[in-house]
């Protein structure tokens, strides 16, 4: 089963990935041309006009676009944030429910299978593609950045796994949410809506003090790319809460899908 | 005194406040072939629904084997072959992909009995599902259900969407597993399939079984139409006493249940133009119990 799942999946990966990779290849392709003198200032100009705190909210405030590298901190990993967030979460959301949207569950049921066996097998290819997209996705920034430039390996590094610490989150709160529902239309408005809800409230969560406790509520939080980019290190905190969160959605969602009626 | 492989008691499912079944209780004998028959939304999908525990039971009890079914127990699963009424597989994947994809989940060698079955439906095995008509899906969902050569068939509306051709096929391949000692649990509204092959019958509506019967008892204790048409036909009416089944401007049927003594007796005092006495459609022997 855990074969044909993957190969069932493998399409929507690659979509994904082609979306990360063709996004930023376009980047590094035009950076050297954009990043002249001329075009720096420029740039500086245009950046003064933007208040400080949502220079922050892109983390721009510690950060210089001046390298490619640089972009890639700031904007870039804005993108990717949400892109791995999308991605997470439409898997969660449709892998378990995909079964019972296309009405194979009442074959699949029939079979010397457990339900729990189900959900595991899902778990399992979902985790291993969205760790395979942020692999695949670090690998092909490591080369085209090391074509381009000098840069902190150790600060990439670090960089480039923050996206798990939301996505398995919301791979696992989503994939719990689905066993409420019997089709996948319902789904893609949730799980997006739900990526930009908590980007949303990670952002405005630094904008100011007074609104700083959103981030509470707020599984952005957990990739805390400002506390990368300014210590070189990972809050050892937030994996943990990051991990925490998914083993309790992923245990919720056994128990839940071992109860549901599956037509 | 037979084995009884399929028990239900008292078997109840309410979807929220509306009713699934009311109250389904039947047993199935190892080699018997149960036809569960009813009319749409008697709740017959619904009964087989809960055994296969696609949806979970408001109460009752269900035993295979003389043992309480487990709630995803695959043991159970193991030994059974599930049809259901509209077949839904993965597209995808061709013939081959997805009979071979069934066989890595039983952990033996299914080979043998998927080629037979195969070569005997005369499935296009490089087809994709996608591809497939209903009738193809319907012979690659009953290799599906028999090549792991299980103990109990559980099969809903398994003719729909078959030839003529193929039903007959099909049904012989039902008498040789019963041959073998499969029990058959066989739910359809298709009532002549039903006596011709079916050892007894159990009839639903609303959510109950309101009659259960051997097959041949059935045939047996039926009445007859009562075809007459005379000059006297009102005073008939009026004093033979059976129930009118239709009356047309020329002759009436009625429905009788008169021993054929009787009934030549109570006729003798007329003067009858013709007379026709007609064996029931099995149609019609039920459709009294679906009003």
């Amino acid at each position: 089963m855990l074969k044909r799942e993957l190969k069932v999946n493998l399409k929507f990966f690659i979509i994904w990935l082609l979306i990360l990779v063709i996004m930023f290849l376009v980047v590094y392709l035009i950076y050297p041309y954009v990043i002249t003198d001329e075009g720096m200032k420029d740039i500086d100009e245009l950046l003064k006009v933007f208040p400080a705190e949502v220079l922050k909210a892109f983390n721009m405030d510690l950060e210089s676009i001046s390298t490619a590298f640089g972009w890639v901190k700031t904007e870039g990993f804005v993108f990717v944030l949400l892109a791995i967030g999308f991605y997470s979460s439409t898997l969660g959301g449709t892998i378990l429910l995909k079964e019972e949207d296309d009405k194979t569950i009442e074959y699949l049921n029939s079979l010397p299978i457990t339900r729990s066996k189900i959900v595991t097998n899902k778990v399992i290819v979902g985790i291993i593609y969205i760790l395979l997209l942020i692999l695949l996705f670090g690998l092909f920034n490591y080369i085209a950045l090391t074509i381009s430039e000098d840069f902190s390996v150790k600060e990439f590094v670090l960089l480039s796994i923050t996206p798990i610490f939301i996505a398995l989150p919301l791979f696992g709160i989503n994939l719990f949410i689905s066993t409420f529902l019997h089709k996948t239309k319902k789904t893609a408005g949730i799980c997006l809506g739900m990526v930009f809800i908590f980007y949303l409230l990670n952002m405005l969560s630094e904008l100011s003090t007074k609104v700083e406790f959103l981030k509470y509520f707020s599984i952005y939080t957990l990739a805390d790319v400002r506390n990368v980019i300014s210590t070189t290190s990972i809050d050892i905190n937030m994996i943990i809460i990051s991990l925490v969160i998914t083993f309790v959605f992923i245990i919720l969602t056994y128990i839940r899908y071992n109860k549901k009626e599956l037509v | 005194m037979s084995e009884t492989v399929i028990e239900l008691k008292h078997l109840k499912k309410y979807y929220g406040t509306s009713r699934g079944i009311e109250d389904v209780s039947l047993k199935i004998n190892k080699g018997e072939i149960y036809g569960f028959i009813g009319p749409n939304g008697a709740g017959k999908s619904t009964t087989i629904r809960t055994i296969m525990g696609l949806i979970n039971k408001t109460s009752g009890e269900i035993f295979i084997n003389g043992e309480m079914l487990k709630f995803d127990d695959i043991n159970v699963k193991r030994i059974i072959g599930y049809l259901p009424s509209e077949i839904n597989l993965y597209d995808d994947m061709t013939v081959a992909e997805l009979l071979d994809y069934h066989e890595s989940f039983y952990h033996k060698d299914l080979s043998k009995r998927k080629k037979e079955l195969v070569k005997l439906l005369k499935i296009d095995l490089n087809k994709k599902i996608e591809d497939l008509s209903l009738g193809n899906l319907k012979k690659v969902g009953i290799v599906l259900a028999l090549m792991h050569e299980p103990k109990i068939l559980i099969l809903d509306e398994p003719t729909s969407g078959l030839d003529p051709i193929m039903q007959n096929v099909f049904h012989d391949l039902l008498l040789k597993e019963k041959e073998k000692g499969t029990t058959i649990l066989y739910s359809s509204h298709i009532l002549n399939e039903v006596s011709n092959i079916c050892d007894r019958v159990g009839l639903i509506k609303d959510g109950k079984i309101i009659k259960e019967d051997k097959m041949d008892n059935i045939k047996k204790d039926n009445y007859t139409y009562l075809r007459i048409s005379s000059k006297e036909i009102e005073k008939i009416k009026k004093e033979i006493k059976l129930k009118i089944y239709k009356e047309t401007d020329n002759e009436v049927i009625f429905i009788n249940n008169l021993k054929s003594n009787e009934l030549i007796t109570r006729l003798s005092k007329y003067n009858i133009d013709n007379l026709l006495i007609e064996e029931v459609p099995l149609e019609d022997l039920f459709i009294n119990y679906y009003k």
